[in-house]
C-alpha cells in the first residue's frame, strides 16, 4: 500500500547535492530518498526507541519504495555565509581561520509530498514517523507535516531515477542531479548505523535523479524551478 | 494557558512576524567594494526579498544564553565561558579533558548541551602518538530559520557612512551601508525535552530535573529577549526599531512536533490554530507586550518534559537498558550515529 505525507517548508531550506563542495554547495529542490529514510530512522528512535526501530521498523524502511513529489515552485538563491576553519594538526594550530562559504538556499511554494510503499501491517507506525519529521538533512531545513493519507503517487509528478525513465524520452529541460539512495534493500542495521568497532561500509550509492521541474526564470545565481509533469506519460511507463 | 506550575513542554515553535525598521542585521559582506550588500533571497513567487540569516540569530542567542546560564549557576565548559565557537571541540587542547565523553560534555556545559557541538572522529596516528577517537556530537536544540521580509512590505535606503582607515595615510573611507526596513517572517523551533540528553539515542544524562529546569528557563528568557531586542550585525550604530511583533507560539506537551508555519502566508495563525489538539496548544499574540507576557508565563510555569523512555523505568536503570539495546558503552555514545548524507 502507498501512504503519502504532505510537508510545508516554513522557511528556506538547503538539501545539498552529493559530491558538491561543502564550501560551495549546490542544492536540489527536495531531499533525496536516502535523506528521507534516514530522517525516518532518526524520528523512529525518538518515538519508539532504538530496539524497535532496529528490529521492526528498519526492515520496512530499507525496503520501502520512496517517491517524492516536489513543491509546485522552488526558488533557489546563493547565500554567502561566514565559515570558520580550524585544524587540530599541531603544525596548523593557531587562530581559527575565517572564510566565505557559498550555500544555495531554496524557498518553496506549495507542499512537498513523500510517498512510501509499505506493507499494511506497518502503516500505523509509518504514519506516526512521517508526521514527526522535524527537518530534512540539516536542522536549518525545517519542515512541518501537514497530514498523512493513503494515496499512490502520480509518477509523472515525482522525482525518478534516470534509469526508470523511458530511454527515448527527452530529459533535458528537467532538473537532474546525483542523489543518494540505500545501496540495496538487504542492508544490515550496522551498515547504516555503524557501531564503535564496525568498519564503515558504503551503505549509500549515488543515482542520477530527474525531477519533473523546469527552470522558469534565471537571473545571475538565482533560479526558479516550476513543477512540470513528465511528458509524455509513457516516459515513466517502466516504473 | 493554565497556571499549572509544572506544565511539561516537549517542543515549542515560534511563528512570528516582526517589523524591524532601519536595520542591517544580516549582510552578505562587501565583496571587496565600499558597499555593504544586503542579504537577498528569491521567493517562489519570483519576487526577490530581503533576508536575515538564521546563523547570526543563533550566534547571538548562544552569546546571550551563556550569560543567563552563568547568572543562574548552570555550568559552562572553559571554551564556552570565553565564547569559543568550537565549543566542546576546543577542550581537546586541554590535557585535563583528554578523555572527553558525551556525558561529561552535556553535564558540564549547558551551552554545548543547548546549541550542540561536534568533536570529530580521528584515526590513530602513530607518529603523533594519538589514539583513535570516536565522533561525539549533539545537534542543536534550537533551530532558527532565515527571516524573510514580506515581498510587498520591505524597503531599503543606502546610507553613506565614513570609516577611518587603519593608518593616517589611508585617511577616511566612504562606505555605503544599506538601512533596511520591513516585516519579516521568522520561525524558531526549540526542543525542550532534549535538555541534558542525547537526542540521537534518547538517553538522559542530566538526571537532576532542577538543573534541566534552570537551563530551560534561561533558554526561554533568551528567546524572549532575542525577539524583543533584536541583535545581529551593525547594531552598534544601526540598532533596529522594533515596531511590531505578532504571531503564534505552539507548544507540544507530549512526544511529537510543534507545527511550524511561515508568516509569509497571511493566514498562518489560522492554519496553526487548526492543528491544535490536546497535546498541541497554540498561543496567538498580536503585540510586543502580549508576547512578552506570554513568554514570562512560560518561563514561570513550564518545565522541560521527560521523554516517555525516561518515565517508564528508574533513571539509573533506564540508561543502562537503552545502552544495552544500542550495544554502545557508557563512554561511547557517539557509536550509533546516522551517517552524513547528501543533504548535510
Amino acid at each position: 500500500m502507498w501512504i503519502a505525507a504532505d510537508y510545508h517548508f516554513p522557511s528556506t531550506y538547503s538539501c545539498r547535492i552529493p559530491m558538491s563542495s561543502a564550501n560551495c554547495a549546490s542544492v536540489m529542490p527536495t531531499p533525496g530518498p536516502a535523506t528521507v529514510r534516514l530522517a525516518l530512522l532518526r524520528v523512529g528512535i525518538e518515538l519508539f526507541g532504538l530496539a524497535i526501530v532496529r528490529e521492526e521498523l528498519f526492515p520496512h524502511l530499507r525496503a520501502a519504495t520512496v517517491r517524492i513529489r516536489p513543491p509546485e515552485r522552488v526558488a533557489i538563491s546563493q547565500q554567502l555565509i561566514r565559515g570558520y576553519k580550524w585544524s587540530e594538526a599541531r603544525h596548523k594550530r593557531g587562530p581559527i581561520q575565517e572564510s566565505i562559504i557559498v550555500r544555495e538556499m531554496a524557498h518553496a511554494a506549495g507542499s512537498m509530498t513523500v510517498f512510501l510503499q509499505i506493507q499494511q501491517d506497518a502503516e500505523h507506525r509509518m504514519r506516526r514517523l512521517l508526521q514527526a519529521v522535524p527537518y530534512w538533512g540539516q536542522s536549518s531545513s525545517l519542515t512541518s507535516c501537514l497530514g498523512v493519507r493513503s494515496a499512490p503517487p502520480l509518477l509523472e509528478e515525482c522525482a525518478l531515477p534516470l534509469d526508470l525513465l523511458d530511454d527515448t524520452a527527452p530529459v533535458r529541460p528537467y532538473f537532474s542531479c546525483p542523489v543518494t539512495e540505500f545501496r540495496s534493500n538487504q542492508l544490515s542495521w550496522e551498515d547504516i548505523v555503524p557501531g564503535a568497532k564496525m568498519p564503515k561500509t558504503s551503505a549509500l550509492r549515488c543515482d542520477i535523479y530527474v525531477w519533473p521541474m523546469v527552470t522558469e526564470y534565471r537571473h545571475g545565481t538565482q533560479k526558479l524551478l516550476v513543477r512540470a509533469p513528465f511528458f509524455p506519460e509513457s516516459a515513466v511507463s517502466r516504473c | 494557558m493554565s497556571e499549572n506550575p509544572q506544565a511539561p513542554f516537549y517542543e515549542m515553535s515560534f511563528n512570528v512576524l516582526a517589523a524591524w525598521q532601519a536595520h542591517s542585521l544580516s549582510t552578505s559582506g562587501s565583496n571587496g567594494s565600499n558597499r555593504v550588500m544586503p542579504r537577498r533571497q528569491l521567493l517562489a513567487d519570483q519576487s526577490e526579498t530581503d533576508a536575515c540569516s538564521g546563523n547570526i540569530a543563533k550566534h547571538h542567542h548562544a552569546a546571550l544564553v551563556a550569560a543567563y546560564f552563568a547568572a543562574e549557576g548552570s555550568p559552562l565548559c572553559p571554551a564556552c565561558r570565553v565564547g569559543d565557537g568550537r565549543r566542546a571541540a576546543a577542550l581537546l587542547d586541554r590535557p585535563e579533558y583528554g578523555n572527553l565523553s558525551f556525558e561529561c560534555i552535556v553535564c558540564e556545559c549547558a551551552l554545548c548541551d543547548t546549541h550542540g557541538f561536534l568533536v570529530t572522529a580521528k584515526n590513530a596516528d602513530s607518529e603523533m602518538g594519538t589514539a583513535t577517537r570516536q565522533k561525539i556530537s549533539k545537534e542543536t536544540l534550537i533551530d532558527f530559520s532565515y527571516a524573510l521580509a514580506l515581498p510587498d512590505r520591505h524597503a531599503e535606503t543606502s546610507q553613506l557612512h565614513t570609516r577611518n582607515g587603519a593608518s593616517k595615510e589611508e585617511g577616511q573611507m566612504l562606505m555605503k551601508i544599506p538601512a533596511r526596513s520591513g516585516e519579516y517572517a521568522l520561525c524558531v523551533r526549540y526542543q525542550c525535552a532534549g535538555i541534558g540528553a542525547d537526542t540521537e539515542q534518547w538517553l538522559l544524562y542530566v538526571k537532576d530535573q532542577a538543573q534541566r529546569e534552570k537551563r530551560h528557563r534561561a533558554i526561554l528568557r533568551t528567546l524572549r529577549d532575542t525577539l524583543v531586542s533584536p541583535d545581529g550585525a551593525q547594531v552598534a550604530t544601526m540598532l533596529p526599531h522594533l515596531t511590531r511583533l505578532s504571531g503564534a507560539i505552539v507548544v507540544r506537551t507530549d512526544v511529537g512536533r510543534a507545527p511550524l508555519y511561515s508568516a509569509l502566508e497571511s493566514n498562518f495563525v489560522t492554519c496553526l490554530q487548526a492543528m491544535a489538539d490536546e497535546t498541541c496548544q497554540v498561543y496567538p499574540f498580536e503585540t510586543i507586550d502580549a508576547f512578552y507576557r506570554l513568554m514570562n508565563t512560560f518561563i514561570a510555569t513550564s518545565v522541560p518534559a521527560l521523554h516517555p523512555f525516561w518515565k517508564i523505568s528508574q533513571p539509573s536503570n533506564d540508561t543502562k537498558e537503552q545502552r544495552d539495546d544500542s550495544g554502545a558503552t557508557a563512554t561511547n555514545n557517539g557509536a550509533a550515529v546516522l551517517p552524513d548524507v547528501d543533504s548535510r
